[in-house]
């Protein structure tokens, strides 16, 4: 929009007047007033979110219990979360849970939508309900009912011993190998309505002038999702990436009610790391190391996503 | 497009902001040199200190609230002139928040603090509470707390060192201990008389295996460590495990009897001795299934099991003598190091209520209120309270032996995330005791070379 502004300067004989007259600008007094305006939220915004931003970054350079005085360490606090095997670990689990929380959901979301949207079924409103219903639910209270589900006394064991696959049963939570997989399908149930509710309003604004070509030109369904529906999608699957995505890296609440980061380490993310070095343990330094790179990370991956799908 | 613009300059700003607040160079924290407060003049004098009102966060509940209300009562109906307001909080939320409550001005004048460097420690190194070595003087506490107990308070006043040194935290006339209980019923059922002995305890267990049992009710989902920490105090000598706790470097794990202990725990659970799935069961629900008769034993902390009146009896209680025979070890402490503020106004008056948790009155009260009293002998139980008879007889066997030794997780801020870690690891085979015992000695030993 800028050369927009450029231009509207020009009439009044180039730019060297126009610098003259700035004072009298409307346009810029018109700016004045907006930033008066702002100022009040943006002090706000600076006090809750800007200075507690700059003071982490200033504690990830020191090695601190959070009470008395603290030592500079450099880039110790960073070099440690590299390097340390249990918080690189927490990197990998990462990545593992973006599979569950963000790719599969969406997979999901786009087949079920190109589904449901291929003809009009009756109860729609039912089935979009459902699905979206956990998004509703409170995560601890979702957390608190797989821990029930996934016992070793459970529903989901209950289920295979009654099919008489007890060979299978195992303590689903308690286990090194299928802890993290069953943490992420607890995010796979949670988001998969979410993303479904997400690309169906997005179908709905695909002219479906476009559906009629398609299928004039012989289009079978699979061609018409690629040719047309996954296109026209693409905004929506970029802000569902984008918040999945940094909702698998900020993953909490869900791992801190189930398993607390165990059996061992094996279910441990950044943030649940991030909290016992805050505050179960005073080391301040590296709670704030930890956060700082998560924070990076999730601002690189909006980036990204971003650029990629703004892309033509 | 301004839009980007906007964005890159705030991004621009917020990158001079940072910069700024780093270039300024103050390091986080008090500056300048710590001393730690302590009073110059103290006075037990509390009738004549005018109109005082107090503030206490502690973190009892139930049966432990009951007992500090009484406590207050009792203190405000001998003192009239002192107030003191009790707000009772969970547990995570005041250990995780006692340092930001005491820094305030409005903040508590007394609270209960996790004993070690994860809480009491960093807060005496942080001078927000009071160095009460006058106090202790004033009052005589050395002839009533028994050293063992004393220790777990004391740090000397360069923070270096924990167990030694100045006292900055008081602990109360009652005591936690991790024992064994068990199941009266199920013991007379299977004809087994209590064992006094770890090779009478390992008989038993067979014996209830073999009956078709759970012998031991278990979780390791959360909190696996009272089985490897009650053991361990039965293979090592209380001296050698508080000075492996207060960071003596010249004794290791190995020989504060870890490994034996982790041994002997691997040995169970391969044995089948545990409760099928232990590894996918938490801590809230192996309580509830011992509860429910799902096991004969069960090593906990004393106090857990949040036994009803009604309940008084049928479980009880055993502190297994050490495994070579002679005296008793017990992991045993006061259930919170009681410290006063920096910042209070009044403390004298506020030493003066901790010297009264401490006192025979106050050991009474926990009997009454079916807690183990500690510090005093001639204390009288109910014969109703048949469960806290047992465990009441446990801390005095560990008392006459002077074997109280601390919880193992005070070593370090993060030895407790260890040991569950390590404990889950050698369930799922995944490592040794003896890589067990090594992961320990590193984690001593990296927190007390960062805090040279």
């Amino acid at each position: 929009m800028s050369h927009l502004i450029a231009r509207a300067t020009l009439p009044g004989g180039g730019a060297s007047q126009a610098r003259r007259r700035a004072n009298h600008n409307p346009r810029r007094r018109n700016r004045r007033i907006g930033l008066a305006f702002v100022a009040v939220p943006l002090v706000f915004y600076a006090g809750v979110v800007l200075v507690p931003l700059a003071q982490s970054f200033q504690y990830s350079f020191y090695n601190w219990d959070g009470v008395s005085r603290a030592t500079w360490v450099g880039l110790a606090n960073y070099i440690e979360f590299f390097t340390d095997p249990v918080l690189q670990s927490t990197l990998g689990h990462v990545l593992v849970l973006i599979l569950f929380f963000s790719l599969l959901p969406i997979v999901l979301g786009l087949l079920s939508t190109a589904l449901i949207t291929r003809r009009r079924l009756a109860g729609m409103a039912g089935y979009r309900f459902v699905y979206f219903l956990p998004q509703v639910l409170t995560s601890v209270v979702v957390a608190l009912v797989f821990k029930r589900i996934y016992s070793p006394d459970g529903a989901l064991n209950t289920l295979l011993r009654s099919v008489g696959l007890d060979a299978l049963t195992r303590s689903w939570l308690g286990d090194f190998t299928w802890a993290l997989p069953a943490l992420g399908l607890i995010g796979t149930w949670g988001t998969f309505g979410f993303c479904m509710v997400l690309f169906i309003s997005g179908v709905s604004s695909i002219p479906t002038e476009l559906y009629e070509a398609a299928r004039v030109d012989g289009a079978g369904p699979v061609r018409e999702f690629f040719a047309v529906t996954l296109p026209g999608l693409r905004p929506q699957i970029a802000v569902a990436l984008t918040l999945t995505i940094t909702g698998a890296l900020r993953t909490f609440d869900l791992v801190w009610v189930t398993t607390g980061g165990g059996p061992g380490t094996a279910t441990l993310t950044p943030a649940v790391a991030l909290y016992r070095a805050a505050f179960v343990n005073p080391q301040v330094g590296k709670a704030a190391a930890i956060g700082i790179v998560m924070a990076l990370l999730c601002l690189v991956i909006a980036l990204v996503i971003g650029r990629v799908s703004e892309r033509d | 497009m301004r839009k980007h613009r906007l964005v890159s300059r705030t991004i621009a700003t917020a990158t001079v902001l940072t910069a700024l607040f780093a270039a300024a160079g103050c390091a986080p924290g008090p500056s300048g040199t710590e001393s730690a407060s302590a009073p110059t003049s103290v006075s037990t004098d509390v009738a004549n200190a005018g109109q005082v009102t107090l503030k206490l966060s502690d973190f009892w509940g139930g049966s432990e609230g009951e007992w500090i209300k009484s406590m207050i009562t009792a203190f405000e109906k001998q003192y009239p002139n002192v107030t003191i307001e009790r707000t009772q909080e969970d547990w995570g939320q005041l250990t995780s928040t006692l340092n930001l409550q005491l820094s305030d001005a409005d903040g508590p004048d007394l609270a209960t603090a996790n004993n070690g460097w994860q809480s009491l420690g960093t807060l005496a190194k942080g001078n927000l509470v009071l160095n009460l070595d006058e106090y202790s003087k004033a009052y005589g506490w050395d002839s009533v707390i028994p050293s063992t107990i004393a220790r777990q308070n004391e740090f000397t006043t360069d923070f270096k060192t924990i167990g030694s040194g100045s006292l900055f935290a008081t602990p109360v006339a009652r005591v936690s201990l991790i024992g064994i209980y068990y199941n009266v019923d199920k013991l007379t059922q299977l004809g087994i008389a209590p064992p006094t002995t770890l090779a009478e305890f390992e008989a038993a267990a067979q014996k209830a295996k073999d009956a078709g049992e759970i012998p031991i009710a278990y979780g390791s989902q959360d909190a696996p460590t009272a089985v490897l920490l009650g053991l361990q105090a039965l293979y090592a000598s209380a001296d050698t495990i508080n000075n492996f706790t207060y960071g003596d470097s010249s004794v290791t794990a190995a020989q504060a009897g870890l490994n034996e202990a982790a041994q002997t725990v691997k040995k169970w659970n391969d044995a089948g001795w545990f409760t099928p799935h232990h590894e996918g069961i938490n801590y809230q629900d192996a309580v509830a299934n011992f509860l429910d008769g799902k096991g004969v034993f069960r090593f906990e902390y004393t106090g857990s099991l949040g036994l009803t009146d009604k309940q008084q009896g049928t479980f009880k209680y055993i502190q297994l003598p050490q495994a070579s025979g002679t005296g008793t070890v017990g992991v045993g402490a006061a259930p919170a190091a009681m410290v006063i503020a920096s910042k209070c106004k009044h403390p004298d008056v506020a030493a003066a209520f901790l010297n009264f948790l401490m006192s025979k009155d106050a050991a009474q009260a926990s009997a009454d209120n079916g807690l183990i009293p500690l510090l005093h002998e001639d204390v009288t139980i109910a014969d109703s309270m048949a469960t806290l008879k047992t465990e009441a007889a446990g801390a005095a066997q560990i008392s006459a032996s002077n074997g109280f030794v601390p919880y193992f997780d005070w070593t370090s801020p993060t030895m407790l995330d260890t040991l569950n870690q390590q404990m889950q690891m050698l369930y799922a085979g995944k490592t040794t005791p003896d890589e067990l015992v090594a992961a320990v000695d590193k984690d001593r030993t990296t927190f007390l070379e960062q805090s040279k």
